[in-house]
């Protein structure tokens, strides 16, 4: 039985600087997967191979049993949500065109189809009312949950999330998460790279600590934040703890 | 905040803006009109006042140049108000000359800023975006810029002798109201020339749309050309829009480069008046009359489009540059 995600000795280099280094972990269907450590340690590279908006040079990322690079990279990510550190919205269009532009051009669905399906993800993120604003127009946590209906619109298998709360104002990053924690609860299949502790604590099904480009640890939530195996992992999340989440 | 008299005097200002700029524009469309149907309602170029005006004003204008002939300063200042009276009753004369003549400068611009931009917008994204086309795109714009349109013009009727002739032996050209090959070819460097330079305009704005938007529009699936189509040029060609509007008030003059190869735009005619008159003066300040109108709306019209199409929240160029 195969797993939803296979990440198999994964390495990517930039020149000759060894960005990822081996990784190598599994997600099923639903999991919540929470990739932490510190800058640099190639946590976004990472989420940008499995969809293959960075290309690797070893290993092997297979999607339900199919190697990514046997796939059309079209094909692949229209499967693959995916939300960005800072939100790019589609800065012409409204919020509702935002979501509607995949369903409409990668989809193939009708004018109505993809509308109402807009409607309907806009409505998953509680902003419905906002529909026909513009990017501009709307706070960076609404920016960013319309970034994450967008990629829903697509009825992905998976979502990966790069920092998504990272370039958000303190008093806007808990509308975004509670999006996030609703999803998971609705048993979407997420790759998280964040700093929100909390809410790795509380919605992870298993967290990777990256340094370096290798997993120093990896394992349960509660195990990786009360007893960790490893000297650097208890280093780094007890400084991100203790300045408080994410900032 | 403007103040209530502020507003007063713009208010005041667009509605004298669109008062006169609508008389000129409906006396030029009904030259234009007129001289199609072969002078219907008077002849081509036969002015719409009465010959006893033109001959008044002209005469006018002499007896008051005439004035305190001597007199230092004084005679200078009735010379001037003598010119320009003269001036009125030139104009009248020889207005609806230019006026036929300014329909073909119109279609040279337009025509040649419409086919340019539809070679530009590809070229951007090609110098933008592309691999190997990024050279091809980059040795084409600089080979055209690099080099004086009149070269190019030049280059077209005289060193292609094959393209004249093909042009040349194309069925109606030259016939009716269908131009003849000289302003065929002036058509075709001036569409060349000028998607060269929007190229250059475009490209720059294509670089200004951040580029996580088109990451973001591939990562949901959409190839590179979609989108570029359907992420970056919408914004892209909004962002344009004041640099492109430049390139068209520069064309609309430069077009009267065509005289070079002997076609019968404004230039050439406010030449012809200017020889066969010998008052160069007021047939040139005549001519700069009419492409000051045209300059003037063109960019009056486009700034009308920018804000028409601005994105809300971002608003137009100067918004974003302020």
């Amino acid at each position: 039985m195969s797993h939803l995600l296979e990440v198999e000795g994964l390495v990517k280099r930039y020149g000759d600087e060894l960005v990822l280094d081996g990784i190598g972990f599994d997600m099923d269907a639903r999991d919540v997967q929470v990739l932490v450590g510190p800058s640099g340690s190639g946590k976004s590279t990472m989420l940008r191979c499995v969809n293959r908006l960075t290309e690797f040079q070893g290993g092997e990322i297979r999607l339900d049993g199919t190697s990514v690079m046997a796939m059309d990279e079209n094909d692949l990510r229209r499967q693959v949500g995916m939300v960005f550190q800072d939100f790019n919205l589609f800065a012409h269009l409204t919020a509702k065109q935002n979501v509607m532009l995949g369903p409409r051009r990668v989809l193939g669905k009708s004018k109505e189809a993809a509308d109402a399906l807009a409607m309907e993800e806009l409505e998953r993120v509680g902003l419905a009312a906002q529909a026909d604003s513009y990017p501009a127009e709307l706070s960076g946590g609404q920016q960013q949950r319309v970034g994450i209906a967008r990629g829903l619109a697509m009825d992905p298998k998976l979502m990966l999330f790069d920092e998504p709360t990272s370039a958000l104002d303190p008093e806007l990053i808990g509308e975004v998460l509670s999006v996030m924690r609703e999803l998971a609860e609705e048993g979407m299949t997420m790759l998280c790279v964040t700093h929100e502790m909390s809410f790795a604590r509380q919605v992870a099904t298993d967290i990777m600590f990256l340094e370096d480009g290798h997993i120093v640890e990896h394992g349960d939530p509660e195990k990786l934040f009360t007893n960790p195996d490893n000297e650097r992992t208890e280093q780094f999340l007890r400084r991100l703890t203790e300045h408080g989440d994410g900032s | 905040m403007s103040t209530g008299r502020e507003r007063r005097h713009a208010r005041l200002e667009r509605a004298l803006l669109a008062v006169a700029g609508g008389a000129v524009w409906l006396w030029l469309a009904f030259r234009w009109v007129n001289s199609w149907f072969g002078g219907v309602v008077v002849g081509p170029t036969q002015p719409l006042v009465p010959e006893s005006f033109v001959a008044a004003a002209t005469g006018t204008g002499d007896a008051l140049g005439a004035v305190a002939n001597g007199v230092p300063v004084v005679a200078q200042a009735f010379d001037l108000l003598g010119w320009t009276v003269g001036m009125v009753g030139f104009a009248s004369q020889y207005g609806p000359r230019l006026a036929v003549a300014a329909w073909l400068t119109v279609v040279l611009t337009v025509v040649a800023i419409l086919i340019g931009l539809v070679i530009a917008v590809p070229l951007a994204a090609a110098r933008v975006y592309g691999r190997v086309s990024k050279y091809v795109a980059l040795v084409y714009i600089e080979l055209v810029r690099g080099t004086p349109l009149v070269a190019q013009l030049f280059l077209l009727y005289y060193g292609a002798p094959f393209l004249s002739q093909f042009i040349r032996e194309l069925p109606g050209v030259g016939q009716g109201i269908v131009p003849g090959q000289a302003v065929w070819i002036a058509i075709i460097g001036f569409i060349i020339n000028s998607s060269a330079y929007q190229a250059e305009y475009i490209r720059g704005s294509v670089e200004s749309v951040d580029a996580g938007q088109l990451t973001a529009a591939r990562a949901v699936g959409l190839g590179q050309l979609e989108g570029i189509r359907y992420v970056v040029l919408p914004q892209a060609l909004r962002y344009a829009i004041p640099s492109w509007t430049n390139e068209l008030v520069y064309l609309i003059k430069y077009s009267s480069l065509a005289t070079f190869i002997t076609v019968p735009e404004l230039f050439t005619r406010a030449d012809a008046v200017g020889s066969s008159t010998f008052a160069y003066t007021k047939a040139y300040v005549l001519a700069g009359l009419f492409y000051l109108v045209l300059v003037v709306t063109a960019s009056y019209a486009m700034s009308r489009v920018e804000d028409a199409v601005a994105i809300p929240g971002v608003g137009n160029a100067n918004d974003r540059r302020g």
